[in-house]
Order: structure tokens, then sequence, then C-alpha cells
């Protein structure tokens, strides 16, 4: 074999060599920042676990957990748009993604009704929204709606936002479409109890929410990703 | 993220060229060249300096060729002013009387017609070539020419350079240039060099009176005798050590219109006069490699920046239609995050950081192996940053001269 041959083989093998294991080191190194993920909603689910059993022994919610509620709901909505980075980089369909999402949407759902238990204990008012959209190629607008509640939780942090996917296969979301009576066009939200259809604008959005929102100067902010 | 795709086989070709690169800089014949001992035989030498409209710089040019460390009776200059319209003959008149200056003046023909000129009038054994822009340090004859002891070498290029460049642009050059020097040293060793650089290369007479002389090679007459020599089975050999600086572009304007020259000069001279090359086993890494990798590279350039145009347009889009209507001055508020979770690892941003260090490998290769005095670290960082952002027009202006037939003027 003369050199030229042999180099040029040589360099196709090594080549491969590189690309396949920078491909391979990428994929692991995402898979294990959504392994990463797991650990984390896991601790979370302990935690909310932990308060919610607390609850159940005292036969009431105590105020005193609300400091602890609002901390872990602020660590669900940061862990949310980790979710929603993770579905980008492996895709909707992966299964691991759809693990990850299907957990989360779970904390999402216990912390929706710890919010709940906690505010009837202490007397508050937050101002909530469940946000449905669809991935399914029927909601348009979907972005656009995600955008919207993005601005306004930052600008109001006050406001809580839980974010859903609709087509999830996960029997309690399941239950909380049926208990709030979701149904199509997307988005959907539930403003403060109400049901609302459809996104045009942040100006025609905006007022569908209680006044109370704009009137809050202090808040406990929950968030969470529009995916 | 799928248009990335596009992009892989372009980054494959680039990842897999330097690791070509790297093997043959390791393999024998490249550190057979590097520990080369040298006769000390001085044949004779007649350096032609085509001169067109060089007022400025000819003097500062035909000066350092007569400061060349070479016997001074086995070495000639010939000055070909070649018509030109400005003070270069009066410039000229200062080396009158000097016997080793011989200056001609002729009506202006192009360059390849000076080259001519100037080779008819000497009967040396090597004929240099060197633009009227450019200069040398006085090592460079006696490192190049001792290359002339094999027999099949019909040309000799040397180690190039920016003189202590002083903008940005010219930091660029350089730094281009010194990847240059690592380029022609490796594929010198397996005989794959396609060029002659016009600011100093030396030829053997009487290879280039057998193979014809200059011709005008699509304004690119070192890229045609080049491929000329290669054809014939001539040898293209290297002098890494031979320190020539070459007068480079210094605004962005001429940078491209001197790129469009050399890259359609490489299209026209492969595509219409030396196609037969091409993927031909008989040229060797020049004919499989060199190139075919050539047009990858300008195809290849031209795509990435279609790709990367693409993106940006369509995430604009994007961003746009689904931020509309929000207040600005939420949407001008910047969001950083220290979170390493969020930095930002693909494939894609990572094959081409490694093609980007390979290159930066190859860089500080040629700067250490010609010892080269430069500051590279300006350079780098505006070669790999902004170089991308000036290339696409030069190639896709190259693509269209070359389609539409489009022909223009050396200056």
């Amino acid at each position: 074999m003369n050199l030229l041959t042999r180099n040029a083989l040589l360099a196709l093998i090594i080549t491969i060599a590189i690309i396949g294991s920078i491909a391979y080191l990428i994929d692991r190194l995402n898979r294990e920042r959504a392994a990463d993920l797991a650990a984390i909603q896991n601790q979370l689910a302990t935690d909310t676990l932990s308060i919610e059993t607390q609850f159940s022994l005292l036969e009431e919610a105590s105020c005193e957990n609300l400091t602890e509620g609002n901390v872990l709901s602020r660590e669900v909505s940061t862990l949310g748009d980790k979710v929603a980075v993770t579905e980008e980089r492996l895709g909707s369909d992966d299964a691991q993604v759809l693990q990850l999402k299907k957990q989360y949407t779970l904390l999402q759902i216990r912390d929706y009704l710890l919010t709940k238990r906690l505010a009837e204990a202490c007397d508050l008012e937050p101002v909530v929204v469940l946000y449905f959209y669809s991935n399914e190629g029927d909601c348009p607008d979907c972005d656009r709606a995600g955008a919207a509640l993005s601005y306004l939780r930052e600008t109001y942090p006050s406001l809580r936002v839980y974010s859903f996917d609709y087509n999830l296969d996960l029997g309690a979301l399941s239950t909380l479409i049926a208990v709030e009576k979701i149904k199509a066009p997307f988005p959907a939200f539930v403003i403060d109890g109400k049901r609302v259809n459809g996104f045009t604008s942040v100006e025609e959005f905006e007022p569908k929410f209680p006044k109370r929102l704009f009137e809050m100067a202090t808040s406990t902010a929950t968030t969470t990703s529009k995916r | 993220m799928y248009f990335e795709l596009i992009s892989y086989p372009f980054l494959f070709a680039a990842i897999y060229f330097e690791v070509f690169l790297l093997l043959t800089f390791l393999s024998g014949p490249a550190r057979a060249s590097r520990n080369r001992v040298f006769s000390d035989a001085t044949p004779t030498v007649a350096l032609i300096v085509p001169c067109w409209n060089e007022e400025r710089t000819i003097r500062g040019s035909v000066d350092s060729l007569l400061a060349l460390d070479y016997p001074k009776d086995k070495l000639s200059i010939v000055v070909v002013d070649d018509g030109s319209t400005d003070n270069s003959a009066k410039e000229l008149e200062a080396f009158k009387g000097n016997p080793r200056v011989t200056i001609v003046h002729k009506e202006n023909g192009g360059k390849h017609t000076a080259l001519n000129a100037g080779i008819a009038i000497t009967d040396a054994e090597i004929v240099g070539c060197m633009d009227a822009d450019s200069f040398v340090e006085p090592n460079a004859l006696k490192e190049t020419v001792p290359y002339f002891e094999e027999p099949k070498v019909g040309a000799v290029t040397v180690a190039m350079s920016v003189h202590q460049p002083k903008t940005l642009i010219e930091a660029m050059q350089n730094v281009e240039y010194i990847l240059g020097i690592a380029l022609r040293h490796i594929l010198a060793s397996v005989n794959g060099i396609y060029v002659t650089p016009g600011p100093f290369s030396l030829y053997r007479r009487s290879i280039v009176e057998e193979v014809g002389g200059f011709r005008n090679g699509h304004n690119a007459e070192d890229m045609e005798m080049a491929l000329r020599l290669q054809r014939n089975g001539y040898w293209i050999e290297n002098a890494y050590k031979a320190r020539v600086y070459a007068q480079s572009p210094k605004s962005v304007p001429s940078l491209i219109k001197q790129r469009v020259r050399w890259t359609t000069g490489f299209l026209r001279n492969v595509l219409y006069d030396y196609r037969d090359m091409v993927g031909n086993p008989a040229f060797g890494v020049l004919g499989l490699i060199v190139l075919p990798l050539g047009f990858f590279a300008i195809v290849g350039g031209i795509m990435m920046t279609f790709i990367v145009v693409y993106q940006f347009i369509s995430d604009s889009i994007q961003t746009y239609s689904t931020t509309h209507g929000l207040p600005l001055s939420y949407l001008l508020t910047p969001r950083f995050s220290f979170d390493l979770f969020y930095f930002p690892v693909t494939v894609f941003v990572t094959l081409a950081m490694v093609a980007a260090l390979g290159s930066v490998m190859f860089i500080i290769m040629g700067k250490h192996i010609s010892k080269t005095p430069a500051k590279l670290s300006l350079g780098v960082l505006g070669w790999i940053f902004l170089y991308g952002l000036i290339a696409p027009f030069w190639l896709i202006r190259s693509i269209a001269d070359v389609a539409t037939g489009t022909r223009r003027p050396w200056r």
C-alpha cells in the first residue's frame, strides 16, 4: 500500500472515529443532563409529598408551609424551562423526554393543588393560569401565547402559570383536563377559574386576568415554560 | 436543526483534510524534507520583476533583491516595465548603471508577457518571479535554490507572510499566509502543490521553456504554470524557511477583488484547462484530494453561508412572529443564565470547533517551522470569526463570474 492510500484510509478511519465520538459524547451528555433533571424532579416530588403529608397529618393546611411551598413552586418553574430545553435537544418523541414530561406534569399538578390548599388555609387569592398547548400542528398561536405568558409572569411575579401538553398520555393530566372541561381550540386556558380558548394579542389577553393581579405589589412567583 | 445536516458533509471534509495533512506531516517524506542536507551549489539565478504601475514599491522590492545573500556573479535582476503609465520608469532610473540590474521596457501585455520577456533575455539556470510589491529576506534565495538539486523539480515555492501587519485585515491575512506555509510544506512532500505564488517563486528555466513559458491562465498565471508543471510530471517543492513578504490588500473591497481573481482563476483553470487532473490517480494527492477538495471548499463556503443566513432569517421571523405585540422594554432586556445546563453543546458547534482548532494547529505549525516572527492571537481571532463574514462575498461573486463568463480586470 503506498503512502497516499495509507494516509487517505487512515485519515478516513480517524475522521469517522472523531465525528462518531463527538456525536456519541454529546448524546450522552444530553442524556446525563436529562437524567440530572429526573433526579431533581424526584427530589421535588419528595418535598411536595412531604408538605402534603404534613397537611394530612394536621388535617388542615398550615400557613407555616407557605414559604416552603413558594420555594418549591419556584423550583418547579425553573425545572420547566430545563425540561423544554431537553425536549428541544433530544426531540419530543424521545422516550426519556416523554418520561421527564410526565414526571414534570405530575409535579405541576401537585404544585397546583398544593397552591390551592395553601391559598385556602392562609386566605390568599393567587392568580393561577392553567395553560394547555398542543404540539400536534393544531395550535398555530401556541408559541405566541407562551411568549405572552412569559412576559406576564415576568411583569407580574405573583402570577402562577402551569403549562400542560394536552396530548401527553398521562392519567392525572386526563383527569385534570376532564375536571376543568378543557377542549379545542388551542391554546386553552383556565384563568383564575374561567375557561378561555384562543389567543390573538397581549392587549386582548390581559383584560381576561383579574384586576387584583395588576394591583399586587409583591408576589409569590411561580412560572412554568410554554411547553 | 435539520438544515444543519446539510453542513455535515462539509465539516466532515474539512476535518478529513486536516487529519490527512497531519498524517502526511508525520509521514516519512515530510520528515525527510525537514531533515534534508543540501549541497552548497550556487547555480546562476535571474530574478524577474514584472512591473506595471508600481511606483510606490518597485524600488524597495529591487533593493531587497540586491540585498540577497547569494554570490553576486551568479545573481541578476531583470525588471520588466510592462507599459507602466505612472512614475515606475522614473523610479527604475535609480538602478541604471547597476550591472546586476537589467531594465526592460515593453508595451503593456499582462504579467505573463512580462515574465516571458524577462526569461527570454536571460540564460540563467534558475529564474525567479517576484511581484513588484513584495520583498524578500536576505536568506530567501539560499534557502530556495538547493531544492533544484533534484532534476525533476520544476519549481520551488517559499514561505510568505505579511510584513508587520498593522490592521486587523492585514493580521487576518498574515494568519492565512502562515497557515499556507504549513500546508505548502506538507503538500510539497507528496507533490500536491497547485500554485506557485506570484510574490516569489523559482523555476528551472529549461523546464519553463520546455512547457511553453507563462500564459495568462485566466489572470492566475502562477496557478496555471503550477498545474502545467504537474501535468508534465515535474515536482513543485517548498522552501519553508525562505521568507518573503507579500503585499496584502488593506481594505475589504480590495481583498474581495483579489480573492475573486484567485478563486475564478482556480475554477477556470481547473474546470476548463485542467479538468482531466481532477480525480485522476495519476496525479496522486493533487488529483485525488487537493483539487476535488478545492471545489468542495468553495461550494461548502457558500453552502455554510446560506445555512447561517437561512437560520438567522428564519429565527428572526420566528422571534418576531412569537413576540410582536410585547413591549420593547421587555424584549430588549438582556437575560443571561450562568447555569451550565443551558450551555449549547451540539454536534454542529463541536465539529466546527474541532475544524477551527485544526486550522489553528496548522497556523502554529506554520509559524514554528518557518520561524516567522508574528503575533498570531488577534489575527487568529479575526480569521476564525470575521473571515467567514467576508469570504462568502468573493466565493459567490466568483461562482457568478464563472457562470456568466464575466471577466474582471486585474486591478
